[in-house]
């Protein structure tokens, strides 16, 4: 059976594929979401790179691909993007509305196996299953590989010196494709359920690194190290991966003023960094890009690091596409110098923000944003984790169980298991989610979903809060006495306030605060208690979705949404500082 | 009553199609509204109750980035906030606000003072604008569905 009859034996597949989608900004990750779901993948969403990571952490198994955006307060996308790729080898597309070149070619080379720019169409989302087919089809590559060079090593080695990746990997399809089966059916048979995984331990690595040093480090090769290590069930694959991650962990360190990491503790330096990359049965390899001479890498590669920043990183295998034999002959390594996507705890600074800064000059830096927009996105987030939690987690009951049996079910890395997902119900689904999105609707904010509901209470308590809480915000900014605006005076776009034109900004607060809360005390509780909305339209005030209307044209529901959840906004600005946020734009409003 | 619907067709149509030639909408809003279908029947406007909500957070942002009482004015700040705020405006097809976002940009990374205070106030008004338009807009789909029609699908040229 082939790779391919393989992959058309989960005819599922790529319905159902399970997608993480992270963007701090709720309306695209809104729309991301549904775009996704409209390609029939399953989708997880998350506004914080943090809780990503934590999500993929708890269980890569869970994911076949992640989107991620690049500029996000809390984590570098950029950043996020290594880090998966390093500790749990996903595929991972970068989406950013920044189409300069230079973000595309850092996506490139911190390991993106795609980068899309915003506004994402469907039509490129319908195709971004082939990183995952990619990926696996790669690993499964991998793995043979190691066989065949024990056996016929000239002819791997011949090739891939000589000839572009996707050439040699073409030509060894065939081959590759028998192989591969008798790689499965031992695995099938070496470890019931799951694939055995190796845990390189500080004792293990150090055997390693002593049977390295023995045999001298441009020498070292896997299957010599293996029977200097002399260690049971360790396999000649599982030697050489590891052999690969520490050379380039060594050129990395190299490149950069670490040394202590590099004397006194680099083992346990070594396996921090890769303390998730056990048990590397198949090869979890970056693609390497194609190019003539990649592995020769002669000059090109050899740059030393810091310098190289963005160009020689070209030579990364964490190019696009293609993937590369796992275990490469020996001299290959040391070309792989700018390998470093991978460890990029060591480097990543060094990269964005030194050497990395001539490209990024100018640009804004994410993680420059002050304490007050970071407590703020902190606190609103954390307001609206535990309900979006609920809310979404509700919203997709279907996929908390099946997700769970795909957990339980085998998933050894050769194949996808992607079992029927919960896509098969599409309305039903979605009408459950309206619904249940009509109780948390204030606090509807992306973020983690996958969870099961720790607390509706909580939601119910803080929307309570949300609509009684008044603003500190910055009508008063788009108010100001600028004479060029008084014709075209904002207010009077807000239909259902009524704002006097000439209102201190004191005032106008209160009043805003008075006649808001009066207008929404009421029905908040209305809103909560009743959830019998059956059109499940989440837009608009509660209490005129019980009318069943779409939107209630009693009172400018859109403005009024607007207006209240722009107290949702100031609410939350309040947390922080919202002294900050008044007191400015007074004298904002001086300086006009 | 047909010829009320009718009518009531007519005008969503022709709002609609005005919303596009002046430049309020583009081409993403259209796709916006493929997705809606009736699995989820209010996605349009969902998302855009959600593009509002950020234009007042984000706005709030570049409000207080550009606020000299609190020291110097971090033009990177500003910049972030305005980069957010032209990908989600250009992912709803807000082409007016994310227009100005462009202009917004090139001022914070000029460090233009002035420049980046028009451009917020001028943000500011334009959000809100398209917020009434579209509140109209959908004002008039409820109208026609109350009255028992469909609403048409507009196509834009």
């Amino acid at each position: 059976m082939t790779v391919e009859q393989n992959f058309e034996a989960l005819d599922q597949f790529p319905v159902g594929m399970r997608v993480l989608a992270v963007d701090d900004d709720q309306t695209c990750l809104k729309i991301l979401e549904t775009l996704l779901h409209h390609c029939q993948y399953h989708v997880t969403t998350t506004n914080q790179a943090q809780k990503a990571l934590e999500l993929l952490r708890e269980n890569k198994n869970k994911f076949d691909l992640v989107i991620s955006d690049v500029d996000m307060p809390d984590m570098d996308g950029f950043k996020l993007l290594e880090l998966v790729g390093l500790e749990m080898d996903l595929p991972v597309i970068m989406l950013s509305a920044h189409s300069d070149p230079k973000y595309v070619m850092k996506g490139v080379t911190h390991g993106a196996c795609d980068y899309l720019l915003k506004p994402v169409r469907i039509e490129e989302l319908k195709n971004i299953w082939q990183h995952v087919v990619r990926s696996r089809f790669d690993k499964n590559r991998g793995s043979n590989n190691g066989e065949k060079r024990d056996g016929s090593g000239n002819e791997g080695v011949g090739n891939s010196d000589q000839n572009n990746n996707g050439r040699v990997n073409r030509k060894r399809k065939d081959q590759y494709n028998e192989d591969e089966d008798e790689e499965r059916d031992d695995n099938d048979d070496s470890s019931a359920q799951k694939k055995q995984r190796v845990v390189w331990t500080v004792e293990l690595h150090k055997k390693f690194v002593a049977a390295v040093n023995q045999l001298g480090y441009e020498k070292a090769m896997p299957k010599k190290i293996l029977d200097l290590m002399n260690v049971e069930k360790l396999t000649r694959e599982n030697v050489a991966s590891h052999l690969q991650k520490f050379r380039l962990y060594l050129k990395r360190i190299s490149g950069v003023t670490n040394q202590q990491a590099l004397m006194a503790n680099s083992d346990l330096h070594f396996l921090q960094m890769n303390s998730s990359l056990n048990g590397l049965d198949g090869f979890h390899h970056r693609p390497i890009p194609v190019g003539p001479g990649q592995f020769h890498g002669g000059a090109a590669a050899m740059r030393p690091y810091p310098s190289n920043g963005i160009l020689g990183r070209l030579n990364t295998p964490s190019g696009i596409g293609v993937r590369n034999l796992s275990s490469p002959p020996p001299g290959m390594f040391l070309q792989n110098q700018t390998d470093l996507g991978k460890f990029h705890h060591v480097s990543s600074l060094p990269l964005n923000h030194t050497d990395g800064g001539n490209i990024l000059q100018g640009l804004p830096m994410p993680l420059e944003f002050d304490q007050l927009h970071q407590t703020n996105n902190n606190i609103r987030n954390m307001n609206n984790n535990n309900k979006s939690i609920a809310a979404n987690s509700m919203a997709y009951p279907n996929f908390s169980t099946q997700q769970n049996s795909l957990i339980g079910a085998p998933n050894n890395n050769n194949l996808l298991v992607l079992e029927g997902h919960p896509q098969a119900s599409p309305s039903s689904f979605q009408g459950h989610q309206i619904n249940k999105r009509l109780e948390h609707w204030p606090n509807a904010v992306s973020s983690s979903s996958t969870l099961p509901p720790p607390t509706a209470q909580n939601s119910h308590h803080d929307s309570l809060e949300w609509n009684n809480v008044s603003s500190s915000y910055s009508i008063p900014f788009c108010d100001s006495t600028t004479p060029g605006l008084d014709t075209t005076n904002p207010r009077a776009f807000c239909r259902n306030t009524d704002f006097d034109s000439n209102e201190q900004p004191g005032s106008f607060y209160d009043s805003l605060q008075m006649r808001q809360s009066g207008n929404y005390g009421p029905t908040t509780d209305v809103m909560l208690s009743s959830n019998s909305s059956k059109e499940g339209f989440v837009v608009g005030q509660q209490q005129k979705l019980q009318s069943g209307g779409f939107m209630s044209g009693d009172a400018g529901s859109l403005d009024d949404i607007v207006n209240s959840t722009m107290k949702q906004e100031q609410s939350q600005g309040d947390l922080s500082g919202g002294d900050l946020g008044y007191g400015g734009f007074s004298s904002l409003r001086t300086c006009l | 009553m047909n010829a009320g619907i009718a009518q009531l067709q007519m005008q969503f149509r022709d709002y609609t199609i005005s919303l596009y030639q002046q430049g309020f909408l583009d081409d993403q809003f259209t796709e916006l509204k493929k997705l809606q279908d009736d699995g989820s029947p209010d996605f349009v406007a969902e998302v855009l109750l959600l593009f509002f909500e950020d234009c007042v957070k984000l706005i709030g942002n570049m409000a207080r980035a550009l606020d000299k009482s609190t020291g110097t004015v971090d033009f990177s700040q500003v910049g972030a906030s305005v980069h957010q705020l032209k990908g989600s405006s250009s992912s709803v097809g807000a082409k007016r606000v994310k227009g100005l976002c462009v202009t917004f940009k090139e001022y914070c990374e000029a460090q233009n003072y002035e420049g980046c205070v028009r451009c917020l106030q001028q943000v500011d008004i334009e959000y809100k604008t398209l917020k009434t338009k579209l509140q109209d807009m959908f004002n008039l789909e409820k109208q026609i569905v109350q009255a028992g029609g469909v609403v048409p699908q507009v196509d834009i040229d």
